[in-house]
């Protein structure tokens, strides 16, 4: 498959391989672990274009800035292609391989995780270890969702961008105490809560489904186990059976009664600051500060996680095999990963998410910048933070968003 | 055959996208091309649990839609007719026509939420409610919304081709007959009037339909989500090549719907007609009503209202820095957002003009090429393939030619973009066009000629600046159909080009309200722009050559 595959590939790229290379002599193919001085010399004039997420104000404006940067200090130009949901990429990509497109593709550069990192690994769609060759790798703190994205090995094949948890932003002067389990927020909902979360397989929905699936088979060991494998290995009915049972008796408490979504988890955080819902979900522990200082939240929420934990995961970007500037991809890369670019992306005032660098290991200087932000007492409380659940692995999303849309998409 | 090599040209280049394009959703469907989608589509998507759902829903809100659009047509024409109101909207509506339907959904939403502005502007004053009520949602679950934002813009277009035939018909006279006769002003309408105006609006009710039928961007912005209409229940499984297959069978399917909708419609029309003979013979007279007359006129104005409340909420949020409910107005404005230099406004509105002015420029050359081909009598006159791409569900045309594009490597080209917004904007380029063009009185020309002057100059200096009224007209129009575009970009775009219909599509499920009102400002008023200058440049023209020729005589008088 693999070979028949390279070597129509061969056929097709042949000639005008061989144009290129008759033109311009001069540009040099970069490899993940070229020189690292090659590959900012071969980066200079490059256009990337980073399929990111681009449904956050915040996040789009972070971006913008890095562009700036990116275009004084390296000549490297950062486009932002901003995509509803990066899983219609990965469906790209593949549909560019199997057209035998192994060069000259439209994404250089994507903000990937969990399962869709793992389709593109799967079926052969990534430059290489690059991430690995990648200076700023050396200031990355030792985590196990850095190592294994969703149980699935990284292997420098993306490279670690933010860190992310579940969490509830409550507005308190509309509930006093806040429900801090599954069955207390059903409790919530029975007695006229105003609660709603995003269908999956819209992201947030799916996370929030995994994390009543931990909750309802809390001291469970074995299905708990299972989690942590390929979902084909596990008796998936008779594991998710709680779950249903759950979601039978939340979704008629609703806002939209289970007929009716919101689309996503910032269309959850509007609807709280419009007192449609009292709890909205997001992946960003520090949001709500962010999003109070932007005039998009009242003074009165604050975030919380579960008493038990909730999921946390690690965010990356990654190049995909037939990407145009690969050398660029990874100045851009390698930026993200500065002290200076994850400080500001950790201060709310800009996007407000927690660092994947170790600040231990840092310079005083360099420490400085992040002992500068100031999180707020609208984020999630430091001590909170460290009640982390790991995510199931990356085939259970697939599978949960099939049966959540068989039982509840009709 | 050399003289007619033009004309077949521009045919090949004007079917080349609509017959590649079928062909390249028809084959994945069917199972022939296993590369780019293996499987066997039709048994996938059958057996999707969400396509029965899905297909009901794309009926019940594009034939409900299409059903209401008919009817409030007909009940505003007959009630305004004649009418000082009919004075006044038929100014309002052309502009009203020009505003994109995404922007239109986006200020829908801001105006009618539980927590939306019409609320807030009642709250708590007049409801008591101090938080947003929970009895109903927008995007609703039945679909309402979304048959409302297609009606209220979609009803000024047929309106608006009905009213420009009501000259042809003698509906005065016919009325005076009428009523002489002794029938009420109702009756004539439907006995005499109706029957020769519908075969002349008959074409614009079947795009209508098609559109309502197939929309993508306002049923992802007003429509239920779960399950959504077909066609974005199709958008979602194109992307993945694993059901890429499925998707192309669902495409297909859709079309064939669309096609057994306007049998079907073609079968009412003469089960009608033939009750309408029956009836018409019955020589019943009827009352007259003038409670009709009344309900006709404030259905229109609220539905024109409801257009203008939605633009008006977005303009309000577009300066807001802070509105929490249930205040009535915002507590803190912000208006730097317009004047900040903001790259997030500035480059889709660059993205946008730069396609919208070429695929304009495109359709005004290749219309007035193929027009002027006809006149000299080297191309056939066959005004109806012309819209084909109208009727034509979207995504079963775009689909397939994603597809082609993959398979030559020319997806997120700039010129295949431009390429595919040409499609659309032809139609109504040619539309406008074609009716000036076989109006306009040859003498002109042929003084011209007599007078030694070629084809060429004939053309530009005397053809081209009598057309330039209708000219304006029609490259306003195809800016405003490029702009509003959000299919032929996404899909064919391969994400390169983001223009003011993408980022405010994808921009809904999560940016800030604020933003996303300027987003949709922003759409809104470049087609408005285009329709002030069109209105403006022909009377600049006239002008000019005014000053010109007063000019011209003075001198002549002095020498």
């Amino acid at each position: 498959m693999i070979s028949l595959k390279a070597l129509a590939s061969q056929r097709r790229t042949l000639v005008p391989a061989l144009l290129l290379a008759a033109f311009c002599s001069s540009a040099v193919a970069v490899e993940p672990d070229s020189l690292w001085s090659e590959v900012t010399e071969a980066a200079k004039g490059q256009t990337v274009y980073f399929n990111a997420w681009g449904g956050s104000e915040r996040i789009n404006e972070y971006l913008a800035w890095s562009a700036e940067q990116l275009e004084s200090r390296y000549q490297v130009k950062l486009e932002h292609v901003k995509v509803g949901d990066i899983a219609d990429i990965v469906g790209q990509l593949e549909a560019a391989s199997l057209v035998g497109r192994d060069e000259g593709g439209n994404v250089d550069l994507m903000w990937v995780n969990g399962e869709n990192f793992a389709a593109l690994k799967n079926t052969d769609l990534l430059w290489g270890a690059f991430a690995d060759n990648l200076p700023n790798r050396n200031l990355v703190q030792d985590s196990p969702s850095i190592r294994a994205d969703f149980s699935v090995p990284v292997e420098g094949l993306e490279s670690p961008w933010g860190g992310a948890q579940l969490v509830f932003i409550v507005d308190t002067a509309a509930v006093p105490s806040s429900p801090k389990s599954a069955e207390a927020l059903l409790e919530f909902v029975k007695e006229g809560g105003r609660f709603a979360y995003p269908a999956p397989p819209a992201f947030h929905g799916t996370t929030l489904v995994k994390q009543f699936l931990l909750e309802v088979l809390d001291g469970d060991e074995a299905a708990s186990a299972a989690l942590a494998l390929p979902v084909e290995q596990a008796d998936f009915d008779n594991i998710t059976k709680p779950l249903w049972d759950y979601l039978d008796q939340l979704h008629p408490e609703l806002r939209g009664a289970g007929k009716s979504w919101p689309i996503s988890a910032e269309m959850t955080r509007q609807l709280l600051d419009d007192g449609e819902v009292d709890i909205a979900l997001s992946f960003n522990p520090n949001e709500a500060s962010a999003a109070v200082q932007n005039d998009q939240l009242p003074d009165s929420v604050r975030t919380y996680v579960f008493d038990k934990g909730t999921i946390g995961n690690t965010h990356f970007v990654t190049i995909p095999w037939n990407a145009t500037a690969k050398a660029g991809a990874m100045v851009v890369a390698n930026f993200l990963l500065s002290p200076e670019a994850q400080a500001r992306k950790a201060d709310p005032a800009f996007w407000g998410e927690p660092t994947v660098l170790d600040i231990t290991a840092m310079d005083a200087d360099q420490r400085a910048l992040f002992e500068a932000v100031d999180l707020g007492v609208w984020a999630l409380p430091i001590e909170e933070g460290n009640n982390v659940l790991p995510e199931p692995h990356a085939s259970w999303a697939a599978a949960l968003e099939a049966a959540w849309l068989e039982r509840y998409g009709q | 055959m050399w003289r007619r090599l033009p004309a077949v040209l521009l045919l090949a280049l004007f079917g080349c996208p609509i017959v590649l394009g079928l062909l390249g959703t028809l084959l994945p469907a069917l199972g022939a091309t296993p590369n780019l989608a293996p499987g066997n589509g039709f048994a996938m998507v059958l057996q999707d649990s969400r396509f029965v759902g899905a297909t009901l829903l794309s009926l019940k809100t594009g034939l409900g839609a299409t059903l209401l659009v008919l009817l409030f047509t007909i009940i505003a024409l007959v009630s305004l007719h004649n009418s000082r109101l009919w004075v006044w909207l038929s100014a309002t509506l052309p502009p009203l026509l020009a505003v994109p339907h995404a922007a239109i959904a986006v200020g829908l939403v801001f105006l009618i939420a539980p927590s939306g502005a019409l609320v807030r502007l009642l709250s708590p004053a007049i409801t008591g409610w101090t938080r947003p009520p929970d009895m109903w949602l927008i995007p609703d679950v039945y679909g309402l919304s979304l048959i409302l934002g297609l009606v209220i813009k979609e009803t000024p277009f047929l309106l608006l081709t009905a009213a420009a035939q009501l000259p042809q018909l003698n509906v005065d006279a016919s009325l005076k007959i009428g009523r002489t006769l002794g029938y009420s002003p109702a009756r004539c309408w439907s006995r005499l009037i109706l029957p020769q105006l519908y075969p002349r609006i008959r074409l614009t009710l079947l795009i209508i339909m098609a559109f309502n039928l197939t929309v993508v961007d306002m049923a992802l912005l007003l429509g239920p989500s779960n399950p959504p209409t077909l066609s974005v229940f199709l958008m979602s499984l194109v992307n993945d090549p694993g059901s890429r297959a499925a998707a192309s069978a669902g495409a297909v399917l859709l079309a064939v719907l669309v096609a057994v909708c306007f049998a079907v419609v073609v079968i009412l029309e003469r089960l009608v007609s033939t009750v309408a003979r029956v009836r018409a013979r019955s020589g019943a007279r009827g009352r007259g009503s003038s409670l009709f007359r009344v309900f006709g006129k404030l259905l229109a104005l609220l539905s024109v209202s409801l257009s203008i409340a939605a633009l008006f909420v977005l303009l309000i949020w577009s300066v807001t820095q802070r509105w929490r409910f249930p205040d009535a107005y915002p507590s803190a404005w912000a208006f730097d957002r317009w004047f900040s230099g903001n790259s997030s406004l500035i480059d889709p509105a660059i993205s946008t003009l730069t396609i919208a002015s070429a695929a304009a420029l495109l359709a005004m050359v290749a219309a007035v090429t193929w027009l002027e081909l006809e006149r000299r009598g080297c191309a056939p006159k066959i005004d109806g393939i012309w819209f084909i791409p109208l009727l034509v569900p979207q995504v079963s045309l775009l689909f397939g030619w994603q597809a082609m594009a993959y398979w030559v490597g020319a997806d997120g080209h700039w010129l295949t973009v431009v390429y595919t917004h040409w499609l659309y904007t032809m139609p109504y380029v040619i539309l406008i066009l074609a009716v000036a063009w076989r109006e306009l009185d040859p003498a002109w020309s042929h003084a011209a000629h007599a007078l030694g002057a070629g084809y060429w100059r004939v053309l530009f200096i005397i053809r081209l600046p009598l057309l330039i009224k209708p000219l304006s007209q029609a490259f306003a129009i195809a800016i405003a159909v490029s702009v509003a575009q959000y299919l032929p970009t996404l899909l064919l775009g391969g994400g390169r080009h983001q223009t003011l219909a993408i980022e405010l599509v994808t921009s809904f499920g999560g940016v800030d309200r604020r933003t996303i009102a300027a987003l949709a400002v922003l759409q809104s008023v470049l087609p408005l722009i285009a329709f002030v200058l069109a209105l403006l440049y022909p009377r600049w023209c006239s002008a000019r050559l005014a000053r010109k020729n007063a000019l011209a005589s003075r001198q002549w008088i002095r020498s």
